[in-house]
């Protein structure tokens, strides 16, 4: 009977994480309350930024350790698994859980021991063919860090490169697989968790999520991407991948160390701007020119070594855009920011799919509405991004009583385009970051391309000029975005 | 059903209130907890190596239990005590929260404290005698023939449940496991020698019960409530409905016969798996009670120590 007490207790907690918290926000509204992941959190919750996922998990002692198959399957199957990615999801939905869930979310990701050596030592085995300590010149059985379906371990090749080596727990691919074809359970369990939210919207965006981790080499693809179209960039890094130490399982890339993003609140001013500037420029060149985003805004993805220099982590969530998709977005910023053309900006909105056409608002009243978003560009001049800002961004984005809400939709292509946004301006802020953003911007805007505004802007054109030489030396596709390059995926 | 179990304190509470219910997931995980001892004195009943630890773990355990709460309320006089003495109806999620807790007890806790909760639910059951308002048969909580039914139901249960949902037990486990359970029934009262030692004594035990099971009045309005709690919040009775469908598919056709039930369909591989998802969603919920966790690791270690 202690099983009728756990089951009624189980009903008890989810009557609790239904009906605790205040979850009423208008039905249809889902996506943009999705695409807020990231920005809501950082902005009012700000502490929980140094606390990742796997910071708990290095607390748990290894004789917890998982050490079969089975282990993980026992602690991550039947569910548990795929709760703990809608867990990492809801954190970043600032308003849309109770206490209750957020604590039993959160406790499911701390839930999860590390793997032990044995185990992790046995599955890159499987995945390389031999194990670590004859495949490598130093392997760290113990893990440095842990990722949500893996940990991550430190090696040095045969060839003295040290490199990250990141892990997957083994079975776990195939049971949260499993899990997520459990359409109709998953259905159930969101409108209990997430009763207010659109709830196929909200399963779509969890299986999309969660099947583009499970297979490591699309990280491993989209990483080498990033690395290959920032090489030799003066203050962008991005590790390159090992591809002969990477599989389905296992992904390898070169070990960055660095400070972490807690250690910048000891920096000076100087050096938290020229962090923010760089950040700033990696997050809309990547867009407006390597037609590529990565999704995973996280300071915990970043390591910073001075003089603006940061190295960003972590590619397992990249979203290329074709350039139908884009041109909607530069016509926007165009219209709002460059020519002033009201009417052409509310048509740009409507082509993109944010605006019903038949919005009955007047065009002024929807530009006030949206001019938020573009506040740190739509004039000259140098501006400090303050935490207020980015609350002020959030609070806009989620205001569903607003009279436009009703008519506002976030086209599913666009929904981690706002993630990250907000998780920038959050990022910013924090940062509280001086900078002429807007000029900074004019260089990377396709139809403006202006000369550099700083000195960052100026190494970042000589690397460019270089660059080009280097492609039409080796006569590589003319475009420069990611697109023209091989095993792109959207 | 241990009669007199959970009839403290809950007489100011609303049945189903929210209050109600966030109170009753604290105290269940709060029970839980103070169960698992942080240094026990010793293994207690059961030990780290054995069987029973494991069912209590497994991902079927609520099954199990409302398998076996359902079977003994078919025991006209077991039914008849709970019914006049334990006021399941003031706050039926709190009985069943004080119950899980005795055995969470019995099975984790050392054996001076496993004897003193014992103990304690012997002297409530000397309390409670009536006579069934039904069969017109006088009954006595701590009559051994009594205590016998409800002890063969939960361990039949466990094994069942198990089997369909969970870890399944070899047959030499299932054997173990009905062996060491006696205990059980043995702090109980029941002499050691009537309670059966194997999977054929405990079937057979069950045959001999069953022409004496109906479905009384009381009985009816117990099982209803356990598969079908009322004023459920709607999206949650979509889940509950995962659980009794689970009970239904385990529940002997015996007992399916004497509440109405018609017999469920046959479960499919897929069905299976959307039953077990469910039952993993119920043990994140109660995973998310602080505490909970670390008491569980604080088993699993023991039970690595010996494994």
């Amino acid at each position: 009977m202690i099983a009728a007490g756990a089951a009624a207790a189980g009903t008890a907690g989810l009557v609790l994480l239904r009906r605790r918290g205040n979850l009423r926000i208008a039905r249809g509204l889902a996506a943009l309350r999705l695409a807020a992941r990231g920005g809501a959190r950082y902005a009012s919750n700000a502490p929980k930024l140094f606390a990742a996922a796997g910071e708990h998990r290095q607390q748990l002692r290894n004789d917890l350790a998982l050490r079969t198959a089975e282990d993980v399957t026992a602690t991550l199957g039947t569910m548990k698994g795929v709760l703990m990615k809608l867990g990492q999801m809801a954190s970043y939905i600032d308003d849309g859980l109770s206490p209750a869930a957020r604590r039993t979310l959160s406790r499911l990701q701390d839930s999860v021991p590390p793997m032990s050596a044995d185990l992790a030592a046995q599955v890159i085995e499987e995945e390389l063919g031999q194990p670590p300590d004859r495949l490598f010149a130093a392997w760290d059985p113990e893990p440095i860090a842990a990722a949500s379906i893996g940990q991550v371990h430190r090696a040095i090749t045969t060839n003295g490169v040290a490199i990250a080596v990141k892990v997957q727990y083994p079975g776990i691919a195939e049971t949260i697989e499993a899990d997520l074809g459990n359409v109709a359970l998953l259905r159930k369990m969101l409108r209990i968790m997430a009763p207010s939210q659109d709830v196929p919207a909200l399963l779509a965006e969890l299986r999309d999520r969660v099947t583009e981790e499970l297979d490591y080499r699309k990280e491993a693809r989209n990483q080498q991407l990033f690395a290959d179209y920032y090489d030799g960039h003066p203050t962008i890094g991005v590790p390159r991948i090992l591809g002969e130490y990477s599989s389905r399982r296992v992904v390898t890339s070169e070990l960055a160390d660095g400070a972490r993003f807690a250690e910048l609140a000891g920096w000076s001013q100087a050096e938290r701007d020229l962090v923010a500037e760089t950040i700033y420029r990696f997050v809309f060149r990547s867009l407006y020119q390597a037609h590529a985003f990565n999704g995973d805004p996280h300071p915990g993805n970043y390591l910073f070594h001075g003089g603006g220099r940061v190295t960003f982590l972590d590619f397992g969530l990249v979203k290329y855009f074709t350039a139908d998709e884009l041109s909607p977005l530069e016509a926007m910023v165009r219209y709002l920011c460059v020519e002033h053309k009201p009417e052409s900006f509310r048509a740009a909105m409507v082509d993109a799919g944010f605006l019903l056409r038949e919005t009955p608002l007047p065009t002024d009243q929807i530009v006030e509405h949206m001019a938020v978003f573009y506040d740190t560009v739509r004039e000259r001049g140098r501006r400090t991004m303050t935490g207020d800002y980015a609350s002020a961004v959030t609070r806009r984005f989620f205001d569903f009583r607003s009279p436009l809400a009703p008519y506002a939709r976030i086209p599913r292509s666009y929904v981690i385009l706002q993630r990250i946004n907000l998780g920038l301006f959050a990022l910013l802020g924090e940062l509280n970051a001086t900078a002429d953003w807007r000029l900074i911007a004019e260089e990377i805007w396709p139809f403006v391309q202006a000369p550099p505004s700083t000195p960052m802007g100026e190494a970042e054109a000589a690397w460019l000029a270089a660059r080009g030489e280097r492609q039409r030396a080796s006569r590589s596709p003319g475009r420069e975005g990611l697109e023209g390059l091989p095993g792109r995926r959207n | 059903m241990t009669a007199g179990q959970g009839a403290r304190g809950m007489e100011s509470r609303t049945p189903d209130s929210v209050a109600g219910a966030e109170d009753l997931i604290e105290r269940s995980a709060k029970a839980f907890i103070a169960a698992i001892p942080q240094q026990p004195e010793d293994d207690g009943y059961f030990g780290p190596a054995s069987i029973t630890w494991r069912l209590a773990a497994d991902l079927s355990a609520p099954v199990a239990g409302l398998r076996g709460l359902l079977m003994q309320a078919l025991h006209p006089l077991a039914m008849a005590g709970v019914d006049q003495h334990s006021g399941w109806r003031r706050d039926p999620a709190g009985r069943l929260a004080a119950t899980s807790a005795y055995l969470a007890t019995l099975t984790f806790g050392d054996r001076a404290t496993a004897d003193r909760a014992a103990a304690q639910v012997r002297r409530i059951h000397d309390h409670v005698r009536g006579t069934d308002p039904v069969t017109g048969r006088p009954y006595a909580a701590g009559d051994p023939a009594l205590l016998l039914w409800v002890h063969v139901t939960f361990v039949d249960s466990g094994l069942a449940a198990a089997r369909a949902f969970g870890t399944p037990p070899s047959n030499a486990e299932a054997d173990a496991y009905i062996r060491e359970t006696r205990i059980y029934a043995e702090l109980l009262g029941v002499p050691r020698d009537i309670i059966p030692a194997d999977q054929r004594g405990l079937a057979e035990y069950v045959r001999s019960v069953v022409p004496e099971l109906m479905n009384t009045p009381a009985a009816e309005e117990a099982a209803g409530y356990l598969l079908d709690p009322p004023n459920m919040d709607p999206a949650v009775a979509d889940l509950w409905q995962e659980l009794r469908d689970a009970v239904l598919a385990v529940l002997p056709d015996w007992a399916l016969d004497r509440y109405g039930y018609r017999p469920p369909p046959p479960l499919t591989a897929e069905r299976r798996d959307e039953i077990r998802g469910a039952l993993g969603m119920f043990d994140a919920v109660l995973l998310g009670e602080p505490g909970v966790l670390e008491a569980r690791q604080r088993i699993t270690l023991r039970q690595r120590d010996v494994h």
